[in-house]
């Protein structure tokens, strides 16, 4: 190939124009989308951190359906917007590839665990549920309780489920109402 | 002109609860490490592309004379006189008016001259995006008028965020209160390396912290770095214009050659 001085002098400049153009541009691109708030878009709602006893405020930061930030409450009284690491790492409670979604049921005496329907699962919690109480509410004496039930609460309930739950295991006269940490 | 912004650390305050590290990853997607207990609490054991705050916890050497347990948050300063901004050969590293120094990630080539220069040693090369990363300081919330994620989720408020002057000034306060106690305290990152955006109140000597007593930059290094660069730059240069020109004069004495021959 044969290449005159001109040529030579006007690909150097249409290069050199070329490149600064296209760094240029993506620069500004870059900088305009990283300095937009990442939920500036999503719904916000308050809720109380489901670990310990001090139950701090977040707000939880929803946009299609997902939860894409939980962070402290500035305007809560208990914590004013502060979290420990276990609060601050409650968006992996919604978001996380470990989460089990499925009914996993382990027969007695089998070390095996197989999946089972949801359908399969709450008829059979129920029909033990009938079981133990009839069992117990058998013996001809009127009562409000039943002794041979108990009720384990899990860590990552909020304040919410916790209310539902305890509702729950009351109407059914359960007394040994339990969580999960205090074992 | 926009105020310049700064993070006030005061180690005498950090409980080591670590909800920093968290909030950090949480706010800024950064995924988590698998890591093994090596017998410290301090875990990931050091920064990396995806852990851009830590608390250090420190067992001084005098630990049987005096014990004690310290917590430091590792993070960038966000320099005044920032090394890493210097040496940044393409200009991803910019300081802004409000004093931080952030990377931006599309014109990073990860060259690692930062990696290298930084006193610190903050900036952590990214293997899978092939630039480098380190602390923002949230710029996105700084700029939206939030605090950064660190700094917001503090419990015990070591972790503060203000306007230079006024953290300067909450620094002196707790300063008198320390000195009170019997600490001699230092306002690490009043004056080093022209001033920083995230300054420590230590109520010890900052070797003990892991901290440089008076960090300077690695100046010698950069210019024996540049020079690297640029004597094989201009030797390809040379190299490329050689070529042309041979390769035209070689053409023209062709070229005369012919027309001669056909006469």
């Amino acid at each position: 190939m044969k290449i005159t001085r001109r040529q030579f002098l006007k690909l150097t400049g249409v290069t050199a124009f070329a490149t600064i153009g296209i760094f240029k541009l993506e620069a500004i691109q870059a900088k305009a989308e990283e300095l937009r708030l990442r939920i500036r878009y999503a719904k916000q709602t308050t809720t109380i951190c489901p670990y310990c006893a001090v139950g701090c405020g977040e707000i939880v930061s929803v946009s299609n359906g997902k939860v894409i930030n939980i962070e402290g409450d500035p305007d809560h009284p208990i914590n004013e917007g502060s979290l420990c690491s276990k609060g601050s790492a409650l968006y992996q409670v919604a978001n996380n590839d470990l989460r089990l979604t499925k009914v996993k049921y382990r027969a007695p005496g089998s070390a095996y665990w197989e999946e089972k329907s949801w359908n399969w699962a709450i008829d059979r919690i129920s029909s033990r549920i009938k079981e133990t109480r009839d069992a117990a509410l058998s013996d001809g004496r009127k009562v409000n309780r039943i002794d041979s039930l108990a009720a384990i609460g899990g860590a990552a309930l909020d304040n919410e489920e916790c209310y539902l739950y305890s509702k729950f295991m009351r109407a059914l006269g359960v007394v040994y109402i339990e969580h999960q940490a205090r074992i | 002109m926009m105020t310049e912004v700064s993070m006030l650390i005061d180690v005498a305050k950090c409980i080591g609860c670590r909800g920093c590290q968290v909030a950090c990853k949480q706010w800024n997607q950064r995924p988590a490490e698998k890591t093994k207990f090596t017998g410290t609490y301090q875990n990931p054991p050091r920064l990396s592309a995806n852990t851009w705050t830590l608390i250090q916890f420190i067992e001084p050497e005098d630990y049987d004379e005096n014990p004690r347990w310290l917590f430091r948050k590792q993070q960038c300063h966000h320099c005044v006189d920032a090394p890493c901004e210097q040496v940044c050969p393409t200009g991803a590293i910019k300081k802004l008016e409000n004093g931080i120094v952030y990377i931006n990630q599309s014109i990073c080539t990860g060259c690692k001259y930062c990696v290298e220069v930084c006193p610190f040693d903050i900036p952590q090369f990214d293997r899978a995006s092939g630039t480098v990363r380190k602390c923002w300081m949230c710029l996105d919330r700084v700029k939206n008028g939030l605090e950064p994620a660190c700094a917001t989720t503090c419990p015990t408020g070591a972790v503060s965020f203000g306007s230079r002057t006024g953290m300067l000034a909450v620094a002196r306060e707790r300063q008198n209160i320390l000195e009170k106690q019997g600490f001699s305290t230092r306002i690490y990152g009043k004056d080093e390396l022209g001033g920083q955006h995230v300054m420590y109140l230590l109520p010890e000597k900052a070797s003990i912290y892991g901290l440089p007593e008076a960090p300077r930059k690695p100046t010698e290094k950069i210019f024996w770095r540049w020079l690297l660069g640029v004597i094989p730059g201009m030797a390809i240069l040379v190299a490329i214009f050689a070529y042309l020109f041979k390769q035209r004069s070689a053409s023209d004495t062709a070229a005369s050659d012919a027309k001669s021959g056909g006469e």
